[in-house]
C-alpha cells in the first residue's frame, strides 16, 4: 500500500498503525467482536482498491474511519432487507478481556476494571454519542474531520459530544470518583 | 465583557484545542480569575483523563492483524510492480501491472476469506476433539430430533432444526446436543453415533463462518468442501444462511465418509433454516 500521500499518512506503508482505532470504532458500532473484524476487514480491502483515486495530501486517517462507516451503513442497509435473523448479543468484549489480574499488581487491576467500566459507560450510550466520542476522545480527530466522517455538521458534532460527555460523567460518576478519592479540584 | 456564561460554552472548545488563538487567550485570562470556571475545566479534564487511561478502547486481535497485512502484502507487490513497469517500458507494460495490482487484490480476498474458512474449522475440530474426550458434554442427550430441534430454540441466533426421521433410517444415530461459542456468537453443535465413533456437526450463521478450499464436489446446488486433517474428516457447507462443520474419525477420505451415510448426497438440504 502506498499511502504515503502527506505528513499525517501512516508511517507504516501497509497503513497498521490505525488498526486499533479502526477495530474500536467497528467495536463501537457493532458491539460484536465477529462483526468488528468483518468489517475493518472490508475496510482495508475498499482502502486498497480505492488508493489510486486518493488525492495528494488527503487526510488518511479520516478517510480510513469514512470508508469503515460507509461499508457499516450499507451493511446494516443488507441487513434491514434480507431475511431477519434473531439478533446476535451484544457484548462489548469486558468480561472477555478481565482475564484474572497479574499476581501482586493492584494496579493493573484497578486499570483493567476502569478500563472496563468505561467500556461499559460508553457502550450504553446510543450509537451517534459513542461515533464522537471515540472519533474525538481516543482518535483525537478534530472537530471538522468528525463531522467530515459523520457527514454532518460542525455544530453537531458539538452538541452530540457535549450531550454524550454529560451522560458518561454521570454513568462514570462512581469511577470518577473512586479515581479521585480527594475531590480535589485543581486549576489549569 | 464577556461573562461565566460565555466562557462557560468555550470549555469543551478549549479543551478540545479548538478555540482560536485569540480567543484560547482569553479564555486562559478568564481562567486565571475564575475559580468557578477553573473547577468547571478540572472536571471536565478528570473525564478526558479516565476515557484516556482506557486506550486503545479496544485492541484489535492478532489474527486480524495478520489478516491486513497479509492483505496490504498482497497488494504492495504488484503496485510496486506497477510503477516500475511504466518507468521502465511504459504504459503498456504499466497495464499489464496494473492487471496483476487486481489480481494481487482478488489474491489477498481469497487468502482472508481462506483463513477464515481455516478458523471455522479449526473450532470445529477442537469442539470434536473435546466431545470426543468428553471435557465437553452435551446439554441434552437424546437420539430424538425433535427434543434436539426443541432445544436450540432461543439458544442460537438462528433458526435451526433437524429433520425428523426413524433411528433405523441411518447407520449413524442422534446422541445429543450442545450450544458452544464461535466468534462470539453462540452456534450449535449437534453430536452423532456411529460404529462406536463420534461425529459432530457445528452449525454457525454465515455471518461469522465462512467455507473455502479442501476438495470440492457440488451437489444438489450446494458445494461440499471435504478436508482430511489431523486424522480428522471434515466436510463443510454453506446453505441457507447456516454453516455446517462435520467432523469424524470415520476411514476413508472426506468424500468416502460422507457417502458412508448418505450414498445418494440427496438429502444433504435436510436441515434446513425456518
Amino acid at each position: 500500500m502506498s499511502w504515503n500521500h502527506d505528513g499525517q499518512g501512516p508511517a507504516d506503508p501497509s497503513g497498521i498503525e490505525y488498526l486499533d482505532g479502526l477495530y474500536s470504532y467497528a467495536m463501537i458500532l457493532t458491539r460484536n467482536h465477529a462483526e468488528a473484524e468483518d468489517l475493518v476487514q472490508e475496510t482495508y480491502v475498499r482502502a486498497i482498491q480505492a488508493m489510486g483515486r486518493l488525492r495528494e495530501g488527503s487526510n488518511i486517517k479520516s478517510w480510513l474511519f469514512t470508508i469503515l462507516r460507509n461499508v457499516w451503513l450499507n451493511h446494516l442497509r443488507k441487513l434491514r432487507n434480507g431475511p431477519r435473523l434473531v439478533s446476535m448479543e451484544a457484548e462489548d468484549g469486558s468480561a472477555r478481556d478481565i482475564v484474572g489480574p497479574a499476581k501482586n499488581s493492584h494496579e493493573v487491576y484497578v486499570s483493567k476494571i476502569e478500563t472496563a467500566q468505561v467500556r461499559a459507560a460508553i457502550q450504553q450510550l446510543p450509537t451517534e454519542f459513542r461515533e464522537v466520542v471515540l472519533l474525538r476522545e481516543y482518535e483525537e480527530l478534530s472537530y471538522q474531520e468528525i463531522a467530515g466522517v459523520l457527514d454532518c455538521p460542525v455544530g453537531t458534532v458539538m452538541s452530540r459530544l457535549g450531550r454524550a460527555r454529560a451522560k458518561l460523567r454521570t454513568l462514570l460518576s462512581g469511577t470518577l470518583i473512586a479515581a479521585n478519592p480527594s475531590g480535589v479540584k485543581g486549576t489549569t | 465583557m464577556k461573562g461565566c456564561d460565555d466562557y462557560r460554552a468555550s470549555i469543551p472548545l478549549y479543551l478540545d484545542e479548538e478555540l482560536e488563538t485569540g480567543d484560547y487567550e482569553n479564555f486562559r485570562a478568564h481562567l486565571n480569575d475564575c475559580e468557578a470556571c477553573r473547577a468547571e475545566v478540572e472536571e471536565e479534564e478528570q473525564l478526558s483523563r479516565l476515557l484516556h487511561r482506557a486506550r486503545p478502547l479496544y485492541s484489535a486481535p492478532d489474527v486480524l492483524r495478520e489478516r491486513i497485512l497479509a492483505l496490504a502484502e498482497g497488494a504492495r507487490q504488484p503496485s510496486a510492480q506497477f510503477r516500475v513497469w511504466i518507468r521502465r517500458f511504459g504504459w503498456p507494460a504499466g497495464i499489464a501491472a496494473a492487471i496483476l495490482l487486481a489480481t494481487g487484490i482478488l489474491a489477498a480476498r481469497q487468502v482472508l476469506l481462506q483463513a477464515r474458512a481455516n478458523s471455522y474449522i479449526e473450532s470445529a475440530m477442537a469442539a470434536h476433539r473435546s466431545f470426543v474426550n468428553g471435557s465437553l458434554s452435551l446439554a441434552v442427550q437424546s437420539s430424538s430430533p425433535g427434543v434436539v430441534t426443541a432445544f436450540f430454540n432461543g439458544k442460537v441466533p438462528f433458526k435451526f432444526r433437524l429433520p425428523e426421521e426413524t433411528a433405523n433410517e441411518r447407520p449413524y444415530q442422534l446422541t445429543g446436543a450442545q450450544v458452544v461459542s464461535y466468534r462470539g456468537a453462540h452456534a450449535a453443535l449437534v453430536g452423532y453415533e456411529m460404529q462406536q465413533e463420534k461425529i459432530s456437526l457445528l452449525v454457525a450463521s454465515s455471518r461469522s463462518a465462512v467455507v473455502a478450499g479442501g476438495e470440492q464436489v457440488p451437489s444438489g446446488g450446494i458445494m461440499f468442501h471435504y478436508f482430511k486433517r489431523a486424522n480428522f474428516n471434515v466436510i463443510t457447507w454453506s446453505t441457507h444462511g447456516l454453516t455446517y462443520a462435520l467432523v469424524s474419525s470415520l476411514p476413508g477420505s472426506g468424500r468416502q465418509s460422507c457417502l458412508v451415510c448418505h450414498q445418494d448426497m440427496a438429502n444433504h438440504g435436510r436441515f434446513t433454516l425456518q
